[in-house]
């Protein structure tokens, strides 16, 4: 397969907390314009394979590379090359993510969430930065709440915000991270929607879930994860209609 | 209107008269004349001291174990000992020390030391405080602002500071008026603050009076710092 294509891929990965083997050897990839969505049990790794990709975390042993371009190689314990500190933080620009707390920056309107990263990371003018602010902010249905601060904003509209915010920076890809498993259940279809959009415009996306229908319907592909490792991956249909492993079988079971 | 207040100001108006019959109008101006001087004292050591105790806070939570190590350090020796031996030691002894190595006499003027040892003073406090600001902010924040490729300076100015500023305002509130009565330490080393000229007055004249009036000013310029820090948290924090 062509290199290129990858947007995301992931080699022989491994990541501890101190004694705690949290990633074991996963060998991983998103090729551009896919939804991959990441399911499995809490405590499986989802999380934290998704902040290795843009250096939330380090790896402890592997090799990253996003967009063809190697953003983290370690093997063993030891650096086997340092990666130049300026060129990591502008691969990761462009990774967006959006988080399931939303984390939004309480001290900015809306609209200056959505144009802090852009003004300051890659010095766009004020005017220009909210002129794309508020059609990204359009986009995700919020115009009318441009000059409101997050406390004032229910959780839908500021995870909304949220993946306005990311998509600001013109990521190549999008990270969510159970980016409805902090909502009120009413307030989980307007986020999905916008997701939905942003999947049929063609974004790449890497989608850690618990929403087995967004998955089913939006989704290329579907990685199940437990305790670590992928242990088995496929179309939606296979995994929701035909899984093979037992422990997905009992992981579908326990969501139905 | 302001001519008619000026006009009873005057000598011989009515109001200079009460003042006068009360406290003469030469004391008025030695008060005024300490007064300055202490809020001198305070404003340029909290500005200075403001920016050391930031560096300092930054230092002691940066991943750096030098530079850990050594904010540590400064913090542990200056909350430590006394202000008024570290006004002493800055006067004093520094001056000496540098007398014994070198054979040169080294001369301090008085009031940048007295500024100097408060302004090492108070960044040692104000660096804890500022620390603490920064770490109660949700790491939430610096995550989002990482994955938006910020880089870790400009998600601390940008993001992390700007959200600390209405937390740390009310223990600044403090240290602040600390500082502001803790200047009259500096009369041991012949700054004629607030303080000290009430303390002159009160034992030339005899007149136990003096010392309440100090009091009162004291009191006054700490309710007035207390008041506006109330309502620059409350601007600051608008957003909530
Ligand atoms: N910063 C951390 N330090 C120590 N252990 C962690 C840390 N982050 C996550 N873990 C542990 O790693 C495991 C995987 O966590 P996580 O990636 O969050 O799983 P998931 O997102 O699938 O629920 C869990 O056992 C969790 O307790
Ligand atoms: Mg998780």
């Amino acid at each position: 397969m062509n290199k290129n294509a990858h947007m995301i891929k992931v080699e022989n990965v491994d990541k501890f907390f101190g004694d705690l083997h949290v990633l074991k050897n996963i060998d991983f990839e998103v090729i551009k314009g896919e939804v991959v969505c990441v399911i499995g049990p809490s405590g499986s790794g989802k999380s934290t394979l998704l902040r290795c990709l843009n250096h939330l975390e380090r790896i402890t042993s592997g090799k990253v590379y996003i967009d063809g371009e190697m953003v983290d190689y370690r093997v063993g314990d030891k650096d086997a090359m340092k990666i130049d500190g300026s060129k990591v933080t502008e691969m990761c620009s462009e990774l967006g993510m959006v988080f399931q707390r939303f984390n939004l920056f309480p001290h900015k309107t809306a609209l200056g969430n959505v144009t802090l990263a852009p003004m300051i990371v890659r010095k766009t003018d004020k005017q220009e930065a909210e002129k794309k602010g508020m059609e990204l902010l359009k986009s995700v249905g919020l115009e009318s709440k441009r000059d409101e601060y997050p406390a004032r904003l229910s959780g839908g509209q500021q995870q909304r915000v949220a993946i306005a915010r990311a998509m600001a920076m013109d990521p190549k890809i999008l990270l969510f991270d159970e980016p409805t498993s902090a909502l009120d259940p009413e307030l989980v279809g307007e986020v999905l929607e916008v997701m939905k959009k942003l999947a049929f415009s063609g974004m790449t996306m890497m989608v850690v879930t618990h929403e087995m229908g967004f998955a089913r319907d939006v989704a290329d592909r579907v990685v199940f994860m437990d305790d670590g490792s992928v242990i088995e991956e496929g179309t939606p249909e296979e995994i929701f209609g035909n899984p093979k492993s037992k422990r997905l079988k009992e992981f579908l079971a326990l969501t139905k | 209107m302001n001519l008619n207040m000026l006009l009873l100001l005057n000598e011989g108006g009515k109001l200079y008269q009460w003042l006068d019959s009360y406290v003469n109008m030469t004391k008025v101006s030695v008060f005024a004349r300490g007064t300055l001087v202490t809020l001198e004292l305070t404003l340029l050591s909290m500005l200075l001291g403001t920016v050391l105790g930031m560096l300092i806070a930054l230092g002691r939570i940066s991943r750096n174990k030098i530079l850990k190590t050594v904010t540590w350090v400064y913090v542990w020796i200056f909350r430590g000992t006394p202000l008024l031996l570290q006004i002493l030691i800055v006067y004093l002894a520094i001056p000496l020390m540098y007398m014994d190595f070198t054979g040169m006499p080294l001369r301090i003027d008085p009031f940048m030391a007295a500024i100097f040892a408060l302004m090492l003073n108070t960044a040692a406090y104000l660096a804890e405080i500022f620390r603490a600001g920064i770490l109660s902010i949700d790491k939430g924040q610096l995550e989002a602002s990482k994955a938006l490729g910020m880089s870790y300076t400009q998600a601390m100015t940008k993001v992390i500071i700007p959200q600390s500023v209405s937390r740390v305002i009310p223990p600044y509130s403090n240290e602040f008026i600390m500082i502001l009565k803790d200047t009259s330490l500096t009369s041991v080393i012949g700054i004629t603050e607030l303080y000290r000229e009430a303390s002159r007055l009160a034992s030339g004249t005899g007149d136990w009076r003096m010392v309440f009036i100090a009091a009162g000013v004291y009191l006054f310029l700490t309710t007035i710092s207390t008041f506006v820090f109330s309502k620059v948290e409350k601007r600051t924090s608008r957003y909530l």
